[in-house]
């Protein structure tokens, strides 16, 4: 009996592997043939403001490259504003002008690395079952091959990877952290996140909803708790660690200290205003001079406010929460793009057992459909065709902000109705109100 | 926006009083519909840490990053000393002008002679401010009695800078005495007199002292007539003290001063030779500046700085719109009309180009009118050259001798043009016509202009302390406050160099304080946020903080609630 088990286990797997590497195969091809069949289409996505932002373009990274291999500040031309340790990673490759080939296979290992990640989070389950809780939907999910199929095939993300955007190594290390944390592997987990908060900024939000992930994946390896304090302080402390090692060596490599304005300077006091699927861009144009650093600090306050409640509400579903906040990143950041409404689009599925209690799909589907078609039109109206203006776009952006908006809250609801349910087993399907 | 909402959205529940992993019993199933049984103690707590969270952030992140960005900075201003400044309450001008008398007679007939026209000086003067105070000056040739004229204390050397005017007494035996002579380059009045004309100690009265007292009051007329004008024009504070200047007077400085320009600090000056054809094509402008313009620009140095620059323009027409020069067959020259003049200069088309240097431009053109339009006069005097006010003056340049325009102007052909400019330039840098003595009239220039930069200066710092009380919204940079302080100390070292009769440290410190006082006002940032009332702020706060707001405080008054309930 347990040998057939066992066996039935074991052939599984093995189906599981042959899917997998179909699955990664065919993606690999999809990207590798697009940058071959179109070779003008990489240039033409890196230039669209919805899938390269001032901080994620690859333009702009090959601009920093060519001032660090000759030798000037990368940041001295104003228009690098990406981490530094970016170029020496970028000047091994040949230059992508000539030889685009290997800058290409990079892109595309990047990808499958990240939809590696991705099957490894959702193989370990964390979205429904977590130590303190369980779903009582938990056995509707989606095996980790869909899932990883999802985030491959996502045409936002082929985007980002045509437009060889530097946001996609920022969703690699994302993804990692998370499956690093959902295995229990605590220096990996560190690593990857002091990398994601390094190359930009906003992912560091993510350390303490992650870090409780580690926390319950550490209990349910070991069948123990580890106490809490020690386990916190030990763990923030080597984030601290490794972002500092980060700045350290960014700033032996560029002799400066000057990468930290150039880079999280930018992000923070949001000097470049190209236009992009954010809502800070219109809104800073328009800005009196002099409510300008108030309404900063607003919006930056209003981006981050979401964590601690967020962490302290659902800490029992850690998970959820970091997938949620990713999703507030792609809204609420000052210069998001595709790629990062790709990652959170991507971390959506594995909350399958939610999916019954969602209310808006269609509204969200639909918004998140017709702004991805109308929005490159109406930004060619504006710009290109010179028959729209900037309000065209605008309005476009708020609606893809919508969009994501309602399928964040509509999950978030669908978590919490969830989580009655285990608290109140008798509601089941029933109608609930808010009193 | 997922706003707050999302997070207390689901606190649908009505769970039971203990802990969801107990088996609960659903025993009060009727009443449970209608009335929720309390939320279990985990999840009221989880709800209110999650409330209290976002408050935190609000009110210590987010109130003091408020505070901070918003707050309007002013710094401190010396407000009621500004004001008195503007009123007049600190500094009432005086000139007390010091005339150092050499007489080669003995010191106390000298000093009896002093007296007396001191006391025929008193009577004549009328404008108190302006006062005219007699010293003994220490004679070169007396040389033995210097020590004590200077131990005595009202003795003075006759070359100190801050002695407005020398007299120097001279015996003569022959001509009518008394009588004087004002020289033209010095300072300095030479008295004729017989020595029979010296006061003896006992007389009150003496020719020489009354025609010394005379002379000196109409040496000194015009400029008295300039401060009172000033002192009545710029400060209601002083004109009821003030006689009162005759309405003609009182015109010719109104003209006057209409004509001068207005004070800078840096005039620049462009010296431009306007010709209707190829020729002359060049000018040996820079030797005629060199000699005739240098000694007076030299002699101004001390109230204004100048810079030079010249252009040639060939083919330079006249505006279409006014007449033609037409030919005066009697006087055998072409004539221009009175009423033309003013529309001689093409502005539309010559390029002189308003500010090229730093201050106003003062303009000078020197045209060459064409061989067959030669000799080119104004019909009314036959005069060939006029003055605009506040902008410069014209020259018309007749070549008569040569039988053609030459291609070049040398440096003596220009002589007459100079000549002319600089007289054009006395007049308006606003030079007084008398005395004959031209550093006598510098001097003059240097009090009227100490007194006016005083004037603006303080009206400049009472205009500033008014926009800073009337206008709480704008921001106040801290150099605004260190121009305004230095003003204020550059004001009150100009008023006592002023009392102490020593005028060109006075100009120097009233110019400094003009160019503080201007800085001050016109500060870039302060204007920034002038036209923005209070009202615009609901406009600028609400659309985004209303709708944050709004969930935030209704979560956190029903939790305050229940707790009140509760407890």
């Amino acid at each position: 009996m347990a040998i057939d088990t066992r066996q039935a286990i074991d052939t599984r797997q093995a189906m599981d592997t042959r899917h997998k590497v179909l699955l990664f195969g065919a993606a690999a091809a999809v990207r590798l043939l697009l940058f071959t069949v179109f070779p003008a289409l990489p240039d033409l996505l890196a230039g669209r403001v919805d899938v390269s932002t001032p901080v994620t373009s690859f333009k702009r990274l090959q601009e920093g490259v060519f001032l660090y291999t000759h030798n000037v500040s990368p940041y001295d031309g104003g228009v690098y504003h990406q981490a530094p340790l970016l170029l020496p990673l970028f000047s091994l490759l040949p230059n992508p002008a000539h030889a685009p080939l290997a800058t290409n296979v990079f892109y595309t290992a990047v990808d499958l690395a990240s939809a590696h990640a991705l099957a490894q989070v959702a193989d370990s389950g964390f979205a429904s079952v977590t130590p303190w809780f369980a779903s009582p939907r938990r056995h509707l999910r989606w095996s980790s091959a869909a899932i990883a199929a999802g985030f491959l095939f996502n045409p936002f993300t082929i985007a980002t990877c045509l437009a060889r955007s530097t946001s996609a190594l920022t969703n690699l290390a994302i993804l990692t952290a998370m499956a690093k944390a959902s295995q229990g592997a605590s220096f990996t987990f560190i690593l990857a996140a002091a990398f994601a908060a390094y190359m930009a900024m906003h992912p560091i939000l993510l350390f303490p909803p992650l870090t409780i992930l580690l926390y319950h994946a550490r209990t349910r390896n070991s069948k123990t708790t580890p106490s809490v304090s020690p386990f916190v302080i030990s763990h923030t402390l080597g984030f601290c660690t490794a972002i500092a090692a980060l700045l350290t060596g960014s700033a032996f490599l560029t002799r400066s200290w000057d990468f930290l304005s150039a880079t999280y300077g930018v992000r923070l006091l949001l000097p470049d205003l190209t236009p992009n699927v954010g809502l800070w861009w219109y809104f800073f144009i328009e800005m009196f001079d002099s409510f300008r650093d108030f309404f900063l600090a607003v919006f930056w306050l209003h981006a981050a406010s979401y964590m601690p409640g967020l962490t302290i509400r659902l800490h029992k579903q850690p998970l959820f929460v970091a997938c949620t906040l990713t999703g507030v990143f792609a809204i609420f950041t000052p210069y998001p793009s595709i790629a990062d409404a790709a990652l959170y689009l991507s971390l959506v599925p594995m909350f399958r057992h939610l999916f019954p209690l969602m209310r808006y799909t269609f509204l969200a589907s639909a918004s998140i459909l017709y702004t991805s078609f109308l929005g490159p039109a109406f930004y060619h109206l504006w710009i290109y065709a010179g028959s729209g203006n900037a309000n065209f776009f605008y309005a476009i952006t708020l609606v893809w902000s919508l969009g994501l908006s309602v399928i964040l809250g509509d999950s978030l609801y669908a978590a919490l109705r969830d989580e009655l349910d285990v608290e109140r087993p008798e509601l089941r399907d029933k109608e609930v109100r808010r009193i | 926006m997922a706003a707050p909402t999302g997070t207390d959205a689901s606190l649908a529940a009505k769970p039971d009083e203990t802990s969801s992993q107990s088996t609960t019993s659903p025993n009060s199933s009727p009443s449970a519909r209608k009335l929720p049984p309390p939320e279990s103690r985990e999840s009221l707590l989880l709800r209110r840490l999650s409330i209290l969270s976002f408050w935190v952030l609000v009110l210590f992140v987010g109130l003091p990053i408020w505070l901070k960005t918003t707050a309007i900075y002013r710094a401190e201003l010396p407000l009621q000393e500004m004001t008195d400044w503007a009123e007049g309450k600190v500094c009432k001008p005086v000139f007390p002008l010091r005339i150092a008398v050499e007489a080669p007679v003995s010191i106390p007939d000298a000093h009896h002679l002093l007296r007396t026209t001191q006391h025929a000086l008193d009577d004549i003067n009328d404008f108190s401010a302006h006062h005219l105070r007699l010293m003994l000056a220490d004679s070169p040739l007396q040389s033995n009695a210097s020590q004590q004229v200077i131990t005595d204390g009202t003795g003075i050397m006759s070359n100190d800078r801050d002695v407005a005017l020398a007299i120097r007494l001279i015996p003569v035996e022959t001509g009518t005495t008394p009588r004087s002579h004002l020289q033209p380059y010095t300072p300095m009045l030479d008295v004729y007199y017989s020595p029979n004309q010296i006061p003896s100690q006992s007389s009150t009265g003496s020719t020489l002292a009354t025609f010394l007292a005379q002379e000196l009051h109409n040496i000194f007329a015009e400029e008295q007539a300039q401060l009172v004008h000033l002192l009545s024009a710029s400060s209601g504070a002083h004109a009821a003290k003030i006689k009162a200047l005759s309405p003609e007077t009182s015109a010719e400085l109104q003209r006057q001063s209409t004509r001068v320009l207005k004070y800078a600090p840096t005039y620049h000056l462009t010296f431009s030779l306007f010709t209707p054809s190829y020729a002359p094509s060049a000018w040996d402008i820079e030797t005629a500046l060199q000699s005739y313009m240098s000694p007076l620009l030299d002699a101004f140095s001390a109230i204004s700085n100048f810079t030079v620059d010249t252009q040639v323009q060939l083919y330079a027409t006249f505006a279409p719109s006014i007449h033609q020069p037409e030919y005066d067959e009697e006087k055998k020259t072409w004539i221009l009309h009175k009423e033309d003049l003013s529309g001689f200069v093409n502005a539309a088309e010559w390029p002189l180009s308003p500010s090229i240097g730093e201050g106003p431009t003062v303009n000078f053109i020197l045209y060459v009118p064409d061989r067959t339009q030669s000799p080119l006069l104004i019909k009314e005097n036959a005069g060939n050259s006029w003055l605009i006010p506040q902008w410069g003056g014209v020259h018309i340049l007749n070549l008569q001798g040569e039988p053609d325009t030459p291609s070049a102007l040398t440096a003596d052909m220009l002589a007459p043009a100079m000549h002319t400019f600089s007289n054009q330039l006395i007049s308006l840098f606003g030079l007084p016509q008398s005395p004959a003595s031209l550093p006598l009239r510098l001097s003059t220039l240097e009090r009227v202009r100490a007194a006016s930069l005083i004037f603006s200066a303080s009206s400049t710092l009472g205009a500033l302390a008014q926009v800073y009380q009337k206008l709480p919204s704008i921001p106040v940079p801290d150099n605004v406050a260190q121009s305004t302080h230095r003003t204020i100390a550059h004001l009150q070292q100009a008023c006592d160099f002023l009392r102490d009769g020593r005028f060109p440290s006075a100009l120097e410190h009233a110019r400094s304080a003009e160019v503080e006082a201007e800085k001050a006002f016109f500060e870039r940032s302060m204007v920034g946020q002038v036209y923005f009332p209070d009202e615009h702020k609901v406009a600028v706060y609400l659309p985004l903080l209303g709708p944050i707001a709004v969930p935030l405080i209704m979560a956190a008054l029903k939790e305050l609630k229940s707790v009140f309930k509760r407890g």
